[in-house]
C-alpha cells in the first residue's frame, strides 16, 4: 500500500468529522431536556444558581457560537467538561476507554474465533448434523436480546453455580500496574497468574454476551462464502491436481471465501460498540458505553458529542484496517 | 526502577499472605446504582454522590435513622438571633492525614460552596442548597458563625447536607484534584476510586467517632468498605443472591419475594422522601375546573393500587408533604375511591359522558400510570397513558412554559423534610417546580410568610393552613410515599436504611 493511500484516507476523515460534529449538535440541540434543570432535580435552588450554572456549562451562548466553540476547543484537543462531574471529558473518556477496549476486543476474538472454524465446518460437511446444529445455533445466536442472554448467564454462572462474578472487572484483593490499562496483559507482565484468572472470569460473561450476535452473523457468512468458493472450478481443479484436503480447503478456498467475513466483521465491530451499552450496563463493566449511556440520558453534551466523535473515528478506521486486510488475503485488490 | 520493583514484589508477597476470601475479612460490599460524579462534597448535586462521599466526609450536622438533626463535627449548634447561628466545633477532630480541623477549614468550606466563582472560577452546585447564607466569621480556632442575609428557618435542616474540607488539601490539589483525592475526617479513607467500577475506602482508625447524639459513637467496625457499581437492578439482586454483595439499594418491588425467600439475605426497607402525585394542568380545560380535580382525586384507588402493585409498601398521602415533614397536617380530608361522587361532579362541571385525558408518565413508570389510568376509566375518566423518556416529557411540561398536556405521573424529592424543600417549589405561583400551572395567592402568602417565619410554631401552622386550601382545591391528584427498599446479607448489622437515602456504612459491621 502507498503512502499516497495512506494520506488521502487520513484526509477523508475530516469531512466525516465535520459532518458528524455537525448532525449531533443539531441533535442535542433538538432533543428536549435542559441539564441544568437535570443538575438541580429536585433540590432547593434559585434563579441566580441556575443562571450561574448555565454559565458554567458554557450554555448561556447562542447555539452556533456553542458549536464553534467546542470546534475550535476539539482541534487543540479540549473537549470541554462534563456537565455533572465537572471534569475534562477527555479524562473522563480515557478513564473508561481500556474497559471498553479490552471487551470488545475479547468478544471480537471469542465471535472470530468460534464462527470461522464452525462455518467452515457447516460448510464442508453441508446438509449433516453439524451443519444443522451450527445453523440452528447462530439463529439463536443472531435473534437472542443480549440483555436477557446476559442475565441469563448471570443467573446460572454466578447466582446457580457460583463459579463467576456478576459485575465488575477484577476483584479487590490485589492491585494491578497500569502498564496498557488492558487487565489481561498488565496482570500477566506482573507476572500474576491469579489476577489474570481472576481478570478473565470477570470478563468472559459480558465477552460472551456481547460476542455471541457477532459470532453468530460471521458464522454464517463464512459458510455461504465458504459454499460458494469450493463449488468454484479451481478447487475442482486442485482437487484433479491431487493437493491434499486440508491443503485445498485452507490456502485455496478459506482464504477467499474470508473477504466477507473480514468485512462483515468490520462493520460488527463497529455494532459491538452499541452493544457494549447494554452490555457493560448490566455487567457493571466500568467501560464507555455506560458513560454515553449515562450521559445521553443526563443530556450531558459535552460527552455525547466527544464519544460520537471517538465512534466515528474509530468505525472509519475499522474500514480501513477492513480494506489493508483485503489486499493481504487477495492480491489482485490494490488500494 | 529497581525499588519499585523489589518494593511491588514484597507488596504481592504481602497480599499473597492477607486471606483472600471475602467472607473472613471485615468488609462490607455494597451494590450501587450509580458511582458518584466527583469525590469533591461541593461539586454535585448528586444524592447517589453524596451516599459514598458521607462515609470519607462528615458534616456540622447530621442526621439520625429517625430523621432527626444532630451535631456532628460540631459540638454545639446554636441560633443567636433570627440570622445568626453559632457553631462551637469538637476539638481534636483530624483529617485523613492527620492534620487537626480548625474554624479556618470550615469558613473555607462555607466561603467554597456560597461564594460566586469560588470553585476555580466556577460557582458551586449546591450554593442554593444554603439559601441566603452571606457570610461564615471566625470567631476563635473552634467557634464559628454563620451570618444569613434574611431570617430562613429552615438552614438547620439544610446544614446536614453538606461536609467539611481542609483547606490546606484543597489549597494544595485545587478544585481538580478535589474530584478524585480524598483528605475527609469522615470514619473512612479512600483507598482506590475505580471509575465506573467501584470505590474502595478503609477504616480511618482515629476517627473521632462521629455524632455525639448518634450512638454508637466509634470508629468504623469494619476494615474496609467497598461500593461497587451496578446499575441493572436484575444483576444487582443477582450480585446480592451470589454474596458478592452485602447490601444494595433500589431492590425492586418484584425481587422483594425472592431476597426475603433466599436463605443467608433479608429485605430493609424504610419510609422514603419523595411523594407522588399527578400533575393536572390547572390552566386548562378540563382541569382548570376544580369539580373536574376533585373529579379526578375520587376516580383513583390509591389503595388497591399501593396493595397490588407497590406491595403495600407505600402510605397514601392526602397533600404533598410526607408524614415526617416538619409542618405536616395530619387532618387533611381523605378524597376516598368513590367512582359514584367522582361521576356526579364530573357532570356538574359539564361532563356529563365523561371526558377524554390522557396521562403522561415515564417508561419506568407504566404499571403504576395505566393502572391509575385504568382505575379512572371506571369513574367517568376516558383515560389514556401514553410514555415518555423523562427529560423529554419534563420539557413539555416546563414551568416557565405554557402547559399543553394535560396529566404527568411525577414526584418531588425533600430530603430535607421541610416544606420548603417541596411545597414551597411545587405548589406556589411560578416557582420553579410549579409545573401544573397551580396559583392562589392564599397559598403563596402562607408559603412566603412562612419561608421567613422565625418562630417554627407559627410556621408550622401557616404550612398547615397552606395544605388545607391545597387539599380543597386539589390541584394534583394526591397519591403516596412509598418506602426506599434495600435488599442485605442476613448477617449485616449497625446500619438501617433511612429516609436520608445514604448507605453510611461507619456502624455496620457482618455478624
Amino acid at each position: 500500500m502507498q503512502l499516497r493511500t495512506l494520506i488521502e484516507r487520513i484526509l477523508q476523515l475530516i469531512p466525516v468529522l465535520l459532518g458528524i460534529s455537525i448532525i449531533v449538535f443539531a441533535m442535542i440541540t433538538l432533543t428536549p431536556g435542559d441539564p441544568v434543570e437535570i443538575m438541580l432535580g429536585d433540590q432547593i435552588s434559585t434563579p441566580e444558581q441556575e443562571a450561574a450554572l448555565r454559565r458554567d456549562m458554557g450554555l448561556d451562548l447562542p447555539v452556533h457560537e456553542r458549536f464553534f466553540r467546542f470546534l475550535s476547543n476539539a482541534l487543540v484537543g479540549d473537549f470541554g467538561n462534563s456537565f455533572f462531574h465537572r471534569r475534562p471529558v477527555s479524562d473522563l473518556i480515557l478513564e473508561r476507554l481500556p474497559a471498553t477496549i479490552e471487551l470488545t476486543l475479547v468478544a471480537m476474538l471469542i465471535a472470530i474465533g468460534t464462527a470461522v472454524p464452525l462455518g467452515v465446518v457447516a460448510a464442508v460437511k453441508k446438509g449433516t448434523l453439524i451443519d444443522r446444529i451450527a445453523t440452528v445455533a447462530s439463529i439463536f445466536g443472531v435473534s437472542l436480546p443480549g440483555f436477557w442472554f446476559g442475565l441469563l448467564l448471570i443467573m446460572l454462572f454466578a447466582v446457580h453455580w457460583h463459579i463467576l462474578p456478576v459485575a465488575g472487572r477484577i476483584g479487590y484483593d490485589f492491585e494491578v500496574p497500569k502498564v496498557t490499562y488492558l487487565l489481561l496483559i498488565d496482570t500477566i507482565l506482573a507476572g500474576r497468574l491469579d489476577s489474570f484468572l481472576d481478570a478473565l472470569g470477570h470478563l468472559i460473561l459480558p465477552a460472551v454476551t456481547l460476542g455471541l450476535p457477532m459470532g453468530a452473523i460471521l458464522m454464517r457468512v463464512t459458510r455461504t462464502s465458504m459454499l460458494e468458493v469450493l463449488d468454484q472450478d479451481y478447487i475442482a481443479f486442485a482437487a484433479a491436481k491431487g493437493l491434499g484436503r486440508m491443503r485445498i480447503l485452507i490456502r485455496h478456498a478459506l482464504t477467499n471465501a474470508l473477504i466477507p467475513t473480514v468485512t462483515v466483521a468490520a462493520l460488527e465491530t463497529g455494532s459491538l460498540l452499541g452493544g457494549n451499552m447494554i452490555v457493560e450496563t448490566i455487567f457493571g463493566w466500568p467501560g464507555l458505553g455506560r458513560l454515553v449511556v449515562e450521559a445521553i440520558f443526563s443530556r450531558n453534551y459535552p460527552i455525547i458529542q466527544t464519544a460520537v466523535l471517538l465512534y466515528a473515528v474509530t468505525y472509519v478506521l475499522l474500514n480501513f484496517a477492513a480494506d489493508i486486510v483485503y489486499t493481504l488475503l487477495n492480491p489482485r485488490v490494490k488500494l | 526502577m529497581k525499588v519499585s520493583h523489589y518494593s511491588f514484589i514484597a507488596a504481592g508477597v504481602f497480599l499473597l499472605a492477607l486471606p483472600l476470601n471475602g467472607a473472613t475479612a471485615a468488609e462490607i460490599r455494597v451494590g450501587y446504582t450509580q458511582d458518584a460524579s466527583t469525590l469533591d462534597p461541593a461539586n454535585h448535586r448528586s444524592r447517589i454522590s453524596e451516599g459514598i462521599i458521607r462515609n470519607m466526609y462528615d458534616g456540622i450536622l447530621a442526621r439520625d435513622d429517625q430523621m432527626l438533626v444532630w451535631p456532628e463535627l460540631a459540638e454545639s449548634f446554636e441560633q443567636l438571633d433570627e440570622v445568626t447561628y453559632e457553631v462551637k466545633l469538637r476539638e481534636g477532630v483530624l483529617f485523613h492525614d492527620g492534620t487537626e480541623m480548625t474554624a479556618e477549614d470550615v469558613k473555607f468550606t462555607f466561603d467554597r460552596l456560597t461564594k460566586e466563582g469560588a470553585m476555580g472560577g466556577e460557582t458551586s452546585p449546591r450554593q442554593s442548597l444554603l439559601g441566603p447564607l452571606e457570610e461564615t466569621s471566625i470567631i476563635d480556632a473552634y467557634t464559628l458563625r454563620f451570618k444569613l442575609a434574611n431570617a430562613w428557618p429552615v438552614f438547620p435542616r439544610m446544614l446536614p447536607f453538606q461536609e467539611v474540607v481542609s483547606k490546606a488539601f484543597v489549597e494544595k490539589v485545587g478544585t481538580e484534584g478535589l474530584a478524585t483525592q480524598v483528605n475527609g475526617n469522615g470514619p473512612f479513607k479512600l483507598v482506590e476510586w475505580r471509575q465506573g467500577d467501584s470505590i474502595i475506602m478503609e477504616r480511618f482508625d482515629d476517627y473521632y467517632g462521629g455524632a455525639e447524639g448518634i450512638a454508637p459513637v466509634q470508629a468504623a467496625q469494619v476494615d474496609r468498605v467497598i461500593f461497587k457499581i451496578i446499575p441493572e437492578s436484575a444483576s444487582r439482586v443477582a450480585a446480592l443472591l451470589a454474596g458478592e454483595v452485602d447490601l444494595i439499594n433500589e431492590l425492586p418491588v418484584h425481587a422483594m419475594a425472592r431476597v426475603e425467600n433466599n436463605p443467608g439475605t433479608k429485605v430493609l426497607k424504610t419510609l422514603g422522601t419523595r411523594s407522588f402525585f399527578i400533575l393536572l394542568n390547572n390552566t386548562q380545560p378540563p382541569f382548570d375546573d376544580v369539580r373536574v380535580r376533585k373529579a379526578a382525586n375520587h376516580a383513583v384507588d390509591r389503595q388497591i393500587i399501593i396493595d397490588r402493585i407497590l406491595n403495600g409498601l407505600a402510605v397514601p398521602i392526602n397533600g404533598i408533604l410526607s408524614p415526617q415533614s416538619f409542618g405536616y397536617n395530619p387532618d387533611l380530608p381523605v378524597y376516598s375511591h368513590d367512582p359514584e361522587k367522582a361521576r356526579q361532579l364530573l357532570a356538574e362541571a359539564g361532563y356529563p359522558d365523561g371526558v377524554d385525558v390522557v396521562l403522561d408518565a415515564e417508561t419506568e413508570f407504566k404499571d403504576l400510570a395505566e393502572a391509575i389510568a385504568a382505575s379512572m376509566n371506571s369513574s367517568g375518566f376516558r383515560a389514556k397513558v401514553r410514555l415518555w423518556e423523562r427529560n423529554a416529557l419534563r420539557a413539555h411540561w416546563d414551568p416557565k412554559k405554557p402547559k399543553e398536556r394535560e396529566m404527568y405521573f411525577s414526584s418531588w424529592g425533600s430530603g430535607a423534610l421541610d416544606p420548603a424543600g417541596i411545597f414551597m417549589p411545587v405548589l406556589r405561583s411560578d416557582a420553579r417546580g410549579n409545573r401544573s400551572g397551580y396559583s392562589n395567592a392564599e397559598v403563596d402568602r402562607l408559603l412566603d410568610g412562612a419561608n421567613a417565619e422565625p418562630d417554627q410554631d407559627v410556621r408550622s401552622q401557616m404550612y398547615q393552613d397552606a395544605q388545607v386550601i391545597v387539599n380543597d382545591e386539589a390541584p394534583l391528584i394526591f397519591l403516596w410515599l412509598p418506602q426506599d427498599i434495600y435488599g442485605a446479607n442476613s448477617r449485616l448489622q449497625g446500619w438501617m436504611p433511612s429516609g436520608r437515602g445514604i448507605i453510611k456504612l461507619h456502624d455496620a459491621y457482618l455478624e
